[in-house]
C-alpha cells in the first residue's frame, strides 16, 4: 500500500484522497482502548497558572484579551456569514493557543472543553475544504500547532537499566491527549487539505518547524508518534522543497541513536516512515541514498534495543535490495560485521533478517559474501543456546536458501559441516539434534561426493587445529626471547611503560 | 637458540595473526605489538610496522580499538619522541572510523603522543592532521578533530593559530549536530590554550552560536561547558557575556537544560563575583529551586549548601532558606533526599541562631521522613550539626528517630545505623549511651540479617574500644556471653564471632577467665558449624593468651576436635593446632 501511495509523491498535485488506505496504520486507531490509567506527569512549560479560579463563560473574559481577536471564537462555523469564516477561523486558532495543565483531570474543566469545541470545529472546517487558506490563516495555524506541539517531554520516570531486553514495557501516556489528539487531527487534515498551498504553505512550515516535530518522535506516547509518522509521510509528500532537509534531518537522528549511544524512542516510526521514501526512490540510486544505505541502515543494526525496530528495519533493508539487488551483498557484510556473538536474542533476530535478504539476493551475489556468512552460520548452527541453533537449522531448510546451498557447496559444506558433524555428536538439545541430523541428511543428498570429502578432512581437521595452536606459541616465544634481545634506546622509554604481554594469554586461546 | 637455525619474520607473522578467523586471536596479537616492534628494532618498526598498519584497519572494532590503544604507547618503540610523528597516520585513520569507541580512543592517544612530540614536529606534522580531520567528508572526522584542536594550538605560530581558530568556529556551525555536538563539549578545553583577549572575542561568539542552536542537545552541552568558560575570563567579561546566558538558560523551556544549570550555577557565582551573583544569580537559583520539574528540584537541592557557602549568611536566610523548607516537604522523595543529604552543611554557614530557629524543624521533620534514604542522610552528617547546636539538644530530638531506624524494615537502614552507634556514643558519652543505646546494640546481635549480626559484633568491639574493658565487662561481656544457650546454631556462632573480636581488646585475664570457658564449652555443640568456628576462635585466641593456657585448655580442645566425626571440623582443627605450633616455635 505504501508502494501504490509513494507512486504518486512525485507528482505534484496532492489530491486528498490519497490519504485513504495509504498508511498501514490509519490514525483513527489512536483513539482506541489504549486510555486505561494514564500515567500523571507534571508537566513544564507554559501552562495555565494553577491559581486562576476565575471560571467565566465568555472566552475574552478567561483568555487573555491580545489572544482574542475582533469576532467571539465560540461562536459556530455555521452561524457566521461566508464573509467572517476565515476570521472566526484565526480567532479559534488563537483561542486554542492556550495550553491546559492536565496533571490535575479538574483543573480548568470548562476552558479545556470549551478548547475542544474549539479544535473540532477547525477540524470539520479543515476537512470541508471550502475555500483556499490564507496567508494569516496558514501563519495563525502553524503558530497554533507550535505552541501545542512543541514541549520539552518531562524526564523519563522509568528505569533505565534493563536496555531494550523487556518488551513488555508499559508505555507512557500523555495526560494532555484529548487536547493533542485533535491538535494532531487538525494538524494531518491542515497538510492533506487541497486548500494549503504549499508555496505559501512552505514559509510557515519551515526547516525550524520540521526540525522541532521531528524532536516529538522521542515522545514516550506510542499513539502521539503513531500520528507523527503520518503528518511527517504527509509533509514530506506534500512539500517537496524539503524532502533533502527531511532526509538529512532524519539521518542525524538515526546517527546520534547509532553513534552516541542514546536512546530514543521513535526510530520504529521513522523507519516506517522512511520505507515508504526509500520505494520512492527513482533507479539508478543516487549516492546520497546508498550512503544513507551504508552508514545509517546498516549500522541501525548496531544499538542492542534493536528488537522495536527490526521489523521496519528489515523492511527498509528489503525495499533497497529490490530497488537495488547488489545491495544485499552488503547487507549481509554488514550483519556479519555486527554479529551480535554475546546476545543469543539478537543473534535470532539476525538470523531472520538474514533469511529475508537470502531470499532476494541471486547466486552471483551471494559469491561475493558467502564465505564469512556460512562461517558465522556455522557457528550459529553449533551454538549452545538451543534457539540461536534452532534458527540457523531453519534457516538451512529454507527452498531459496537450499537451492543456493546447492549451487555452491563446493565451498559452503565445508564450513557447515563440522558444525553439523559436532552437534549431532554432543549438542544438549535433542530438536536441535534432530534437525542437524536432516539437514546433514539432506546435504549429503545434495552431493555424495563432496560430503564424503568434507567427512574425512573433518577428522584431521582437528589434529591440525592442534599443531598449529603449538606452532603459534613456539613462534611467539621466539618472538619474545628475540624482542628482549634487541635493546629499547627509545630516550623516552622512561615515559611509558612498555607493555609486556604475558605469555599466557596466548597459552589460554 | 632457534634463532640462529631459522630467520624471523615478525611481520609477516603478524600479518598471518591478523588473518586468523578467530577474532580473539586477532584481539591477542594487536595487544603483543610491542613485541613485535622491538624484535623489529626500531627502523624498521617505523618503516614496516606502522605503514604495515595504516593500510590494515579493516577490522573488527574491537580490534581496532585495542590498536588505537597500544599505538598511544608506542613512542618507546618508534625511537622516541624525535620519531612519534610517524604513529599519526594510522591514528588518523582510525579517527574516521565509524564506531564512536574506536574514533575517542584514537584521539586520546592522539593527545597522548601530541602531548609529547616537540613544538616544530606538532606544526609540520599534528596541525595539519587536525587540518586534515576537519576538512573530513564524513562527520566522524570532524568530530575527531574537535578533540585535538587545544593539543595542536598552544604551539602554533600566530597566523596558524587564527586558523586553528577560524576552523574550530566552523565546526560549531557544522551541517551535523553530531559536530556541533563535540565542538561545544571540547569548546572548554581549547578555550583554556586561547590568549585572553581572542577568549573574549572569538570563543565568545562560538559559545553564543552553540548557545542558540535549534538542537536541545548541541544547547545542553554548551550549558555544560558555560561554568569552564568563565572561570577563563576576567569578571567583568564573565558577567557581560556568560552571566545572561546562564540566567536565560535558567528558564529554559527544556528541563534538561535547566538541570545543567541547576547542576552548576555555583562554580558561576565565584567567577562573576559576589555583586552579580546577588542581583541575578540568586533569583535565578531560587527559581530552579522551585522548579516544576523533580529532577531540577533535585540538582539545585543537591547543591544548596555549595551555593550558600558562596553568599552571605544573610543573603541565604533571606532567599535561599525560605526554598530549603518548602523542599524539605517536597512531593518527590528524591528531592528531600538530595537536600537531606547536604542540609546539614548549612548549619556552620547559618550560625547557631540561625540554625536552631530556622535549620533545626527543618532536619527534625527530615529525620521523620517517611523514606528511609531521607533519613539516613540526614543521620549520616550528625558530626556537622553537632558542632553547631550542641549535643544535648540533638540528643534530645534524635533519639526517637535512630531507635526507629534502629528497627528499620531494610538491613541496609539498620546496618547504616550500626556504623554509625560509635561515633554517637563516642559524642553523647558513656551514660546517655548505657541508658537509651545500650538495649540496641544487644538486640541486633539476635537480627535475622547476617550482616547485621556482624557488624553488631564488630560494633561491640569499637565500643569496648571507645569505653574500655572495665565498663565492657560491665555493660557487654555478660550479655554476649548469656546468648550462647540460644536454641539457633546461627545466633550461638555470632556470640563466638563477638568474643573473637572482644579478645584482644579486653586483654589476657578477662578473656581466660570469661570468654574462654565459654568457647571451650561450645566445643560440645551438636551443630559441627560451631565446633569448626570453636576451632577457629581459639586459634585466634592463641596470639592473645599465655603460652600456659594454651598448652592446657586449648591444645586439649583441639585435639579432642580434630577427632571430630566431622570432616570440616577436623580440618579447622588442625588448621588451629598447627597454628600453636608455629607460636611455640617462634616464642
Amino acid at each position: 500500500m505504501w508502494k501504490q501511495f509513494l507512486s504518486k509523491l512525485p507528482r505534484k498535485s496532492s489530491k486528498s484522497d490519497a490519504s485513504s488506505g495509504s498508511v498501514s496504520h490509519p490514525i483513527n486507531d489512536c483513539t482506541g482502548p489504549l486510555n486505561r490509567n494514564p500515567i500523571q506527569r507534571t508537566s513544564s512549560g507554559n501552562v495555565v497558572p494553577s491559581r486562576s479560579t476565575t471560571v467565566k463563560r465568555t472566552a475574552s473574559a478567561i483568555f487573555p484579551s491580545s489572544v482574542v481577536t475582533s469576532i467571539e471564537p465560540l461562536l459556530l462555523f455555521k452561524d457566521v456569514p461566508n464573509s467572517q469564516k476565515q476570521n472566526l477561523f484565526i480567532s479559534k486558532l488563537n483561542l486554542c493557543c492556550v495550553v491546559f495543565d492536565f496533571s490535575d483531570p479538574n483543573k480548568n474543566s470548562t476552558e479545556k472543553d470549551m478548547k475542544r469545541q474549539a479544535l473540532l470545529g477547525l477540524i470539520d472546517y479543515v476537512d470541508a475544504g471550502a475555500s483556499r487558506f490564507t496567508e494569516p490563516m496558514i501563519s495563525a495555524s502553524c503558530k497554533m500547532f507550535a505552541v501545542n506541539l512543541f514541549r520539552a517531554f518531562p524526564p523519563n520516570t522509568r528505569s533505565c537499566t534493563g536496555g531494550g531486553e523487556n518488551e513488555e514495557e508499559e508505555p507512557i501516556f500523555d495526560p494532555a491527549w484529548c487536547h493533542l489528539q485533535l491538535v494532531y487531527d487538525l494538524l494531518l487534515k491542515f497538510v492533506e487539505s487541497s486548500s494549503l498551498d504549499a508555496k505559501i504553505g512552505k514559509k510557515y512550515v519551515d526547516i525550524s518547524f520540521i526540525v522541532r516535530l521531528l524532536d516529538l518522535f522521542d515522545s514516550e506516547d506510542p499513539r502521539e508518534r503513531d500520528c507523527l509518522k503520518t503528518v511527517l509521510h504527509r509533509i514530506y509528500g506534500k512539500f517537496m522543497v524539503h524532502r533533502p532537509f527531511i532526509r538529512k534531518a532524519v539521518s542525524n537522528i538515526f546517527y546520534r541513536f547509532v553513534f552516541e549511544a542514546d536512546r530514543h524512542n521513535g526510530i520504529a516510526e521513522l523507519l516506517e516512515v522512511f520505507a515508504s521514501v526509500i520505494s520512492g526512490f527513482a533507479l539508478p540510486l543516487k549516492e546520497e541514498h546508498r550512503l544513507f544505505f551504508q552508514r545509517v541502515l546498516i549500522p541501525l543494526h548496531k544499538p542492542k534495543t534493536l528488537g522495536v525496530y527490526l521489523q521496519q528495519l528489515t523492511y527498509c533493508v528489503t525495499q533497497f535490495i529490490e530497488k537495488e539487488p547488489k545491495m544485499a551483498c552488503s547487507v549481509i557484510k554488514g550483519l556479519v560485521r555486527y554479529w551480535p556473538v554475546t546476545n543469543s536474542q539478537k543473534e535470532v533476530m539476525f538470523l531472520s533478517e538474514l533469511e529475508e535478504v537470502l531470499e532476494a539476493i541471486d547466486t552471483t551475489e551471494l559469491k561475493n559474501c558467502m564465505v564469512p556468512l556460512f562461517q558465522r552460520l556455522g557457528f550459529c548452527i553449533s551454538s549452545s543456546h538451543f534457539q540461536v541453533a534452532e534458527r540457523a537449522l531453519f534457516l538451512l531448510n529454507n527452498d531459496h536458501v537450499i537451492s543456493l546451498v546447492a549451487q555452491n557447496r563446493q565451498a559452503i559444506m565445508p564450513l557447515v559441516l563440522p558444525a553439523l558433524e559436532r552437534n549431532t555428536r554432543s549438542h544438549w538439545n535433542q530438536a536441535v539434534i534432530n534437525l542437524s541430523q536432516n539437514v546433514k541428511k539432506m546435504l549429503s543428498e545434495m552431493d555424495e561426493e563432496i560430503f564424503l570429502a568434507c567427512k574425512k578432512e573433518l577428522g584431521k581437521e582437528e589434529e591440525k587445529r592442534r599443531i598449529a595452536e603449538e606452532k603459534r606459541e613456539m613462534i611467539w616465544e621466539r618472538l619474545e626471547s628475540s624482542a628482549a634481545l634487541q635493546p629499547v634506546t627509545g630516550n623516552t622509554a622512561i615515559l611509558v611503560m612498555p607493555t609486556e604481554a604475558p605469555p599466557i594469554t596466548a597459552a589460554l586461546t | 637458540m632457534a634463532t640462529i637455525d631459522e630467520p624471523l619474520y615478525p611481520i609477516a607473522i603478524l600479518i598471518d595473526e591478523l588473518k586468523n578467523e578467530d577474532i580473539q586471536l586477532r584481539l591477542n596479537s594487536i595487544r603483543r605489538l610491542s613485541t613485535i616492534a622491538r624484535a623489529l628494532g626500531e627502523e624498521r618498526t617505523r618503516k614496516e610496522l606502522i605503514p604495515f598498519l595504516s593500510e590494515n584497519n579493516d577490522d573488527d572494532d574491537e580490534v581496532l580499538l585495542a590498536m588505537a590503544e597500544e599505538l598511544g604507547v608506542f613512542i618507546p618503540y618508534v625511537g622516541g619522541v624525535e620519531h612519534a610523528h610517524v604513529l599519526l597516520p594510522p591514528l588518523e585513520t582510525l579517527c574516521t572510523v565509524e564506531e564512536t569507541c574506536v574514533r575517542d580512543k584514537a584521539v586520546e592517544s592522539l593527545c597522548r603522543i601530541g602531548a609529547q612530540m616537540k613544538e616544530s614536529d606538532l606544526v609540520d606534522w599534528f596541525v595539519p592532521l587536525v587540518k586534515r580531520l576537519a576538512a573530513g567528508e564524513w562527520f566522524t572526522a570532524r568530530v575527531s578533530s574537535c578533540g585535538l584542536f587545544h593539543v595542536a594550538y598552544p604551539s602554533s605560530p600566530d597566523q596558524l593559530k587564527a586558523e586553528l581558530r577560524s576552523i574550530y568556529a566552523q565546526m560549531c556551525q557544522d551541517d551535523t549536530p553530531m559536530v556541533r555536538r563535540a565542538a561545544a563539549s571540547n569548546l572548554g578545553k581549547f578555550a583554556a590554550t586561547i590568549e585572553q583577549h581572542h577568549l573574549k572575542t572569538d570563543i565568545m561568539s562560538m559559545f553564543e552560536d552553540l548557545t542558540q542552536d535549534d538542537q536541545d542537545s548541541v544547547r545542553l552541552l554548551a550549558v555544560e561547558g558555560c561554568a569552564a568558560l568563565g572561570k577563563l575570563l576576567e569578571p567583568q567579561d564573565c558577567i557581560a557575556s556568560i552571566l545572561p546566558v546562564i540566567v536565560n538558560f535558567s528558564q529554559d523551556k527544556s528541563w534538561r537544560v535547566r538541570y545543567m544549570v541547576a547542576n552548576q550555577l555555583y562554580e558561576l557565582c565565584e567567577a562573576v563575583g559576589p555583586e552579580a551573583t546577588r542581583a541575578d544569580l540568586v533569583p535565578a537559583y531560587v527559581r530552579l529551586l522551585r522548579d516544576n520539574e523533580a529532577e531540577v528540584r533535585i540538582a539545585a537541592a543537591g547543591k544548596v549548601t555549595k551555593f550558600c557557602r558562596i553568599l552571605s549568611p544573610h543573603l541565604a536566610i533571606q532567599h535561599i532558606l525560605p526554598c530549603v523548607k518548602e523542599l524539605s516537604t517536597d512531593s518527590s522523595q528524591h528531592v528531600r533526599s538530595a537536600l537531606a543529604s547536604v542540609i546539614m552543611g548549612m548549619a556552620p554557614v547559618l550560625g547557631k541562631d540561625a540554625t536552631i530557629e530556622q535549620l533545626l524543624p527543618i532536619f527534625l521533620s527530615l529525620l521523620k521522613d517517611e523514606f528511609p534514604d531521607v533519613r539516613l542522610n540526614i543521620i549520616s552528617k550528625l558530626e556537622q550539626v553537632n558542632q553547631v547546636i550542641g549535643i544535648d539538644l540533638l540528643s534530645q530530638s534524635l533519639l526517637p528517630a535512630i531507635v526507629e531506624l534502629a528497627e528499620d524494615r531494610h538491613w541496609r537502614v539498620r546496618l547504616a545505623i550500626i556504623e554509625y552507634i560509635p561515633l554517637l556514643a563516642s559524642q553523647l558519652g558513656v551514660g546517655f549511651f548505657d541508658d537509651k543505646l545500650g538495649a540496641l546494640c544487644m538486640q541486633w546481635l539476635e537480627d535475622k540479617v547476617f550482616s547485621i549480626r556482624e557488624a553488631a559484633a564488630t560494633n561491640l568491639k569499637r565500643l569496648a574500644e571507645d569505653f574500655g574493658p572495665e565498663w565492657a565487662m560491665q555493660h557487654i561481656v555478660p550479655e554476649v556471653l548469656e546468648k550462647i544457650n540460644n536454641p539457633h546454631y546461627l545466633y550461638r556462632m555470632t556470640v563466638l564471632r563477638a568474643i573473637s573480636l572482644l579478645a584482644p581488646v579486653m586483654g589476657a585475664d578477662i578473656t581466660c577467665q570469661k570468654l574462654l570457658p565459654v568457647v571451650i564449652a561450645s566445643s560440645k555443640d551438636r551443630v559441627p558449624n560451631i565446633k569448626f568456628n570453636v576451632a577457629k576462635v581459639l586459634q585466634s585466641l592463641v596470639s592473645v593468651l599465655d603460652q600456659s593456657v594454651v598448652d592446657k585448655t586449648i591444645r586439649p580442645c583441639l585435639v579432642e576436635l580434630s577427632e571430630d566425626p566431622d570432616v570440616d571440623v577436623r580440618y579447622f582443627a588442625g588448621q588451629a593446632l598447627q597454628a600453636c605450633d608455629q607460636v611455640m616455635m617462634s616464642s
